[in-house]
């Protein structure tokens, strides 16, 4: 980095980023609306207000958010706290709905005069729409006026929603949302098996459940134990700039009447800021609903334990594409607009014969698509790493460091016998409220470092260079090893860390971070400065660690 | 005159400082430069089997060790490989003959190889070879390559003897011949990488520093890219783990993750770093490449199952991808007429119905260059990541006509001593008949590439190091004639030249892109991102692969 940008950083995002860094370890969820059971109806207005930029910038935006002078709606997950729905937010209101719901949007356009109308679009359903004047695509509210759209939840699954008016300029400027479709019929396997184990280690520790579901799809191999939204998008301060000052310069005009509309170039298009959920990194790192953020409540800041299966709920609302990479493991995609992809042709191989087979790419980079959503399941386990990720010592006098590791069918530490994977007997409470529930057995004990200093196994293959020739990130355990007693005992109390060591990743979490960002590398800018942008962190928690995603 | 005092205050910040910088003094435990080969180790316990790739006849089995952890039974598969990288600056010759300021990774060991194209990455009895001789300063592969292949040592540079451990071979290094030979011995693509399913990687970062950047202080790392169930201490991302400092040797451990093609490249400032040029390919050969002649593949894929490291098994595993197929085509090994010059057969993945199959695989990056910003990250200037604009689009480091010029590609640096700077040319040769596998992978920082084969279609195998195949067990390949990548991504694809009437010995075809603005070189209205396709009139030697 070169001195000029640390500079810059260090007087502009530092106060920023330590202000986030400060704040107790915010985590993540898929926070959104609700209505009425069977029937949910939407009252949504789109207005401006402006956003905040980690650099300090106030972007001038338009945003749809829940009309003030209708009832507030539900929110949900119900575990989820200081839940609100402003007059104006980016992205917009996230509707969940369950799978053949008659859902009602009633948008008022709260925009200025200048801006002329708006509307919504739903791909995927099939809208009727009322009120309102005619459009090209879709009926749209006048200034002032009302618009209602009606269709069924016709099939589970994540989609986006966004402007049909003008949208080069409206999608730009922040009209954009996401619905979500829970599946009617939860499959069995969902809420049984491993899932229900999952479930009960995290309530052992005190865990609330942040799914929407357990089940993103009516298929048993959609099941779930925790969910992330993710939307990228871009803005180009200059296009926001214009619209400003178009707007201030025809303040007072008649809707309709020539003259009063906006004429903002939108190309050639120049991104600054590159967003996911509406923040810049590292204000995406802050909690959901964070009041810093009156207009940007939806955060990016995703937590897992090893072995529970992650739903990543993944959508490009710009005109770009952005190659989003997630560290540490692949992602199995399920769905594209909340359309399955399954195998096509059965397989002759009886044994692989089932029609939930799953047809979609595992994926290390998965490229958002304007106007494309996609679902698909991540996990972490740590299985091939070919040493004790616990750092398991069975010389040690900590009961954690000796805790033992009895292998499923499948090599992990879950608790079900190791012929019976559809194991649904009594809870096995030992195992399942054990730290190291999940581990990967085969590598249990085997040790990484052929000479520790600290308390975990010795032997291994590897030898740690002395700590004064690394430079410790924030995000940094302390230690190769997974969670706080691990990295206490490999490294003594006051860890390696450097006395300067700035530490996002507190004392009592100590898990494995991995960067999940856009690999268009320059997209984790923001405004010309690194780090910010199309940049969030992904925590594996060990069991220690109570994941709390209402923060 | 009145004399200039600093106030308290002042001496009391500098004191702190002072003592700021003091407290993390630690006593010197080891020293800063240094290599680790281990002969062998738990996971491979017998050294003399370490050196070679055993042929694969079933799972590893295990069974506890004296200290509890499972240790290996039977059936010992894959070796161990090392390989040393420096982290620091150099040239790279672009297209139109602009020298182009680069922070990059340089080759510290299997020097004869890269400067040959092939991986550097070795077995320890290569690896943990002391160099007979004094090494050259610069880079010892162009300056004693007079005659081609003179050069011929691919041990670790700056291994020495270590005298306070009875002169034995432990990892120690002479700390000036690694400086010597890895200050600007920059490269583009980064060192090859390539290693065998089962293998254990000791992968060496050295950081040598830049020498054309003095003013600054930048740590390297090594992201191995798409590394399943990554540990985040071996996954380069500095704020995530660990950033190795000028001056320092770090050794990335891994156990080969399932067959692929991955990349790799530095994750410090990436926005900077992978503009700049630290960016590298790196793929792993699937065990059934080793399965004894004979065997049927089907079957070698279901010893597989055997071991759970190893199995994969939708039912239990979302991210399982190389199922048994669904057609078991009773292909075994090596069991067809085909005349291949390296039996036994090259598979990319672990297929289980020979459908992968290869006769010579090309291991091929997408990368650009914006000269800008190259410029200005020589100049001390402040960077703009919003105006980044690429004018240099590259395979291999290398854009059209240089992507078919043979050999390896030097560039003087600032001492005037030439230094390898482009290693890969991208020239395919496919032997008659024959079928060549792309590996092809994307770092560019700024948009996406379109790669189109004018020609041949390209039948795309795998995507992100996974091979595409669905639940059930079929192949989910499919043909095409261009694929599109962002940066961050790999694909796989086989041109296949079987169909001898319609690819005929001596014919050329092109590689190239349809975004058409990326055939250039800077202001030369042509060249970029293109390359050629030659079908050989018999076979390809897989050394140099050229035509024989």
């Amino acid at each position: 980095m070169l001195i000029t940008q640390l500079k810059e950083w260090t007087e502009r995002l530092l106060p920023v980023a330590l202000a986030s860094l400060l704040c107790a370890a915010a985590q993540a969820a898929a926070p959104g609306i609700t209505g009425a059971p069977g029937t949910p109806a939407f009252n949504l207005i789109a207005e401006p207000a402006n956003i905040n930029q980690p650099d300090g910038n106030q972007v001038y935006s338009w945003g749809y958010g829940c009309n003030p002078a209708s009832p507030a709606p539900g929110f949900v997950p119900a575990a989820i706290t200081n839940a609100k729905c402003p007059s104006m937010q980016i992205p917009g209101p996230t509707l969940v709905v369950t799978e053949g719901d008659t859902v009602t949007v009633n948008l008022t356009n709260n925009l200025p005069t200048a801006a002329g109308n708006t509307s919504i679009l739903f791909p995927g359903f099939q809208v009727t729409s009322s009120g309102g004047t005619p459009g090209l695509l879709t009926q749209e509210a006048a200034p002032g006026g009302t618009v209602t759209y009606t269709f069924t939840a016709t099939s589970p699954g994540t989609r986006t929603y966004y402007s049909g008016t003008q949208g080069d300029l409206q999608i730009e400027m922040g009209l954009y949302g996401v619905i979500i479709v829970l599946p009617k019929n939860v499959p069995a396997a969902c809420t049984s098996g491993l899932h229900a184990a999952n479930l009960a280690a995290e309530q052992f520790h005190g865990e609330k459940d942040f799914r929407l579901a357990a089940a993103a799809y009516d298929n048993p191999k959609t099941c779930y134990d925790r969910e992330y939204l993710f939307q990228f998008s871009t803005i180009d301060p200059t296009i926001h700039q214009a619209a400003l000052a178009q707007v201030n310069a025809l303040v007072g005009c008649v809707a309709g009447a020539p003259g009063c509309s906006l004429q903002v170039p939108t190309e050639p298009y120049h991104p600054a800021y590159f967003l996911i959920n509406g923040r810049s990194m590292p204000d995406d790192m802050d909690p959901n609903y964070a009041p810093e953020y009156p207009n940007q409540p939806y955060n990016g800041d995703p937590h897992v334990h090893p072995g529970e299966q992650l739903l990543l709920r993944i959508v490009g609302q710009d005109h770009w594409q952005h190659p989003f990479h997630e560290h540490a493991n692949h992602v199995r995609i399920l769905a594209r607009d909340g359309n399955l992809i399954l195998s096509q042709v059965p397989g002759s191989n009886p044994a692989a014969v089932d029609p939930n087979d799953l047809a979609g790419p595992a994926l290390f980079t998965t490229t958002t698509t304007p106007g494309l959503a996609m679902d698909g399941i991540f996990y972490w386990t740590g299985r091939g790493l070919n040493w004790d990720a616990y750092g398991h010592n069975p010389k040690s006098t900590d009961p954690l460091a000796t805790l033992s590791c009895t292998p499923d069918a499948n090599g992990y530490n879950t608790g079900f016998a190791s012929t019976d994977t559809t194991y649904s007997g009594p809870a096995n409470t030992a195992v399942w409220d054990a730290v190291n529930y999940y581990e990967w057995c085969a590598d249990h004990d085997k040790p990484l470092e052929a000479a520790p200093v600290g308390d975990v196994a010795s032997g291994g293959p590897a030898t740690l260079p002395n700590p004064n020739i690394l430079t410790n990130g924030a995000w940094y355990s302390g230690s190769p090893y997974l969670g706080p007693d691990a990295t206490v005992r490999a490294t003594g109390p006051n860890s390696s860390f450097q006395p300067a060591n700035t530490q996002a990743n507190p004392a009592d979490e100590r898990g494995f971070a991995y960067m999940w960002h856009s690999h268009n590398e320059r997209e984790i800018t923001t405004n010309n400065v690194f780090p910010g942008g199309m940049f969030m962190i992904l925590l594996v928690d060990s069991r220690e660690f109570v994941i709390d995603e209402s923060k | 005159m009145r004399a200039i005092r600093p106030s308290a205050g002042l001496i009391r910040f500098v004191a702190g400082l002072v003592a700021a910088v003091l407290l993390p003094v630690l006593p010197a435990a080891a020293q800063s430069f240094r290599v680790q080969c281990p002969t062998s180790t738990i996971t491979h316990p017998v050294a003399a089997n370490n050196n070679a790739e055993p042929l694969y006849r079933g799972p590893t089995t295990f069974t506890p060790g004296p200290n509890s952890f499972l240790t290996p039974a039977t059936n010992v598969n894959g070796a161990i490989r090392c390989q040393q990288i420096s982290g620091g600056d150099g040239y790279a010759t672009m297209a139109d003959g602009t020298q182009t300021y680069m922070f990059a990774f340089g080759p510290l060991s299997g020097l004869a190889d890269i400067a040959a194209g092939r991986p550097g990455s070795e077995f320890p009895s290569v690896f943990n070879t002391v160099y007979p001789g004094i090494l050259a300063p610069g880079d010892p592969a162009t300056s004693d390559n007079t005659s081609a292949g003179s050069f011929t040592y691919n041990g670790a540079i700056g291994l020495a003897p270590d005298g306070d451990n009875g002169n034995a071979i432990d990892g120690h290094v002479d700390p000036r011949q690694i400086e010597d030979v890895g200050v600007m011995n920059g490269n583009i693509p980064a060192p090859l990488m390539a290693i065998d399913e089962d293998d254990e990687f000791f992968l060496t970062l050295t950081n040598v520093g830049m020498i054309m950047r003095p003013d600054l202080f930048e740590q390297h790392t090594v992201h191995f890219h798409g590394y399943p169930n990554a540990s985040s201490f071996y996954d380069g991302v500095p704020d995530a783990s660990v950033a190795i400092n000028i001056g320092g040797s770090f050794t990335y451990y891994y156990l080969a993750p399932d067959a692929g093609t991955y990349f790799w490249h530095c994750h410090i400032t990436p926005p900077e770093h992978l503009q700049m040029g630290m960016v590298g390919q790196i793929y792993v050969r699937p065990r059934q490449n080793r399965v004894p002649l004979g065997t049927p593949l089907y079957t070698a894929l279901q010893w597989q199952e055997g071991d759970l490291r190893t199995a994969c098994s939708p039912a239990n595993d979302i991210l399982c991808t190389n199922p048994l197929p669904a057609v078991d085509t009773g292909r075994a090994q090596a069991d067809d007429s085909h005349t291949s010059t390296d039996r036994p057969y090259r598979y990319a993945y672990n297929d289980g119905d020979g459908t992968t199959r290869y006769d010579i695989g090309y291991a091929m990056q997408i990368h650009g260059f914006d000269p800008n910003f190259h410029f200005i990250g020589m100049t001390f200037n402040a960077e703009p990541f919003v105006d980044m604009k690429d004018k240099y689009f590259l395979l291999n480091g290398r854009s059209y006509p240089d992507t078919v010029t043979p050999g390896p590609m030097q560039t003087p640096s600032s001492d005037g001593a030439h230094h390898f700077s482009q290693p890969l040319p991208t020239i395919v040769n496919i032997p008659l008949g024959g079928r060549a596998l792309l590996r092809i992978s994307d770092l560019d920082v700024t948009e996406y590439q379109t790669l189109a084969s004018l020609g041949i279609p390209m039948l795309v195998i795998a995507r992100n190091a996974k091979l595409l195949r669905d639940q059930a067990g079929n192949n989910m390949y499919y043909k095409s004639n261009s694929i599109t990548l962002g940066g961050g991504e790999s694909l796989d694809v086989i041109l296949d030249a079987s169909d001898t009437t319609k690819y005929t010995a001596g014919s050329t075809f092109f590689l190239y892109t349809p975004n058409l603005d990326h055939l250039s070189n800077d202001a030369e209205n042509f060249g970029g991102l293109m390359t050629e396709v030659h079908i050989c009139s018999g076979t390809v030697d897989p050394a140099p692969k050229a035509c024989t």
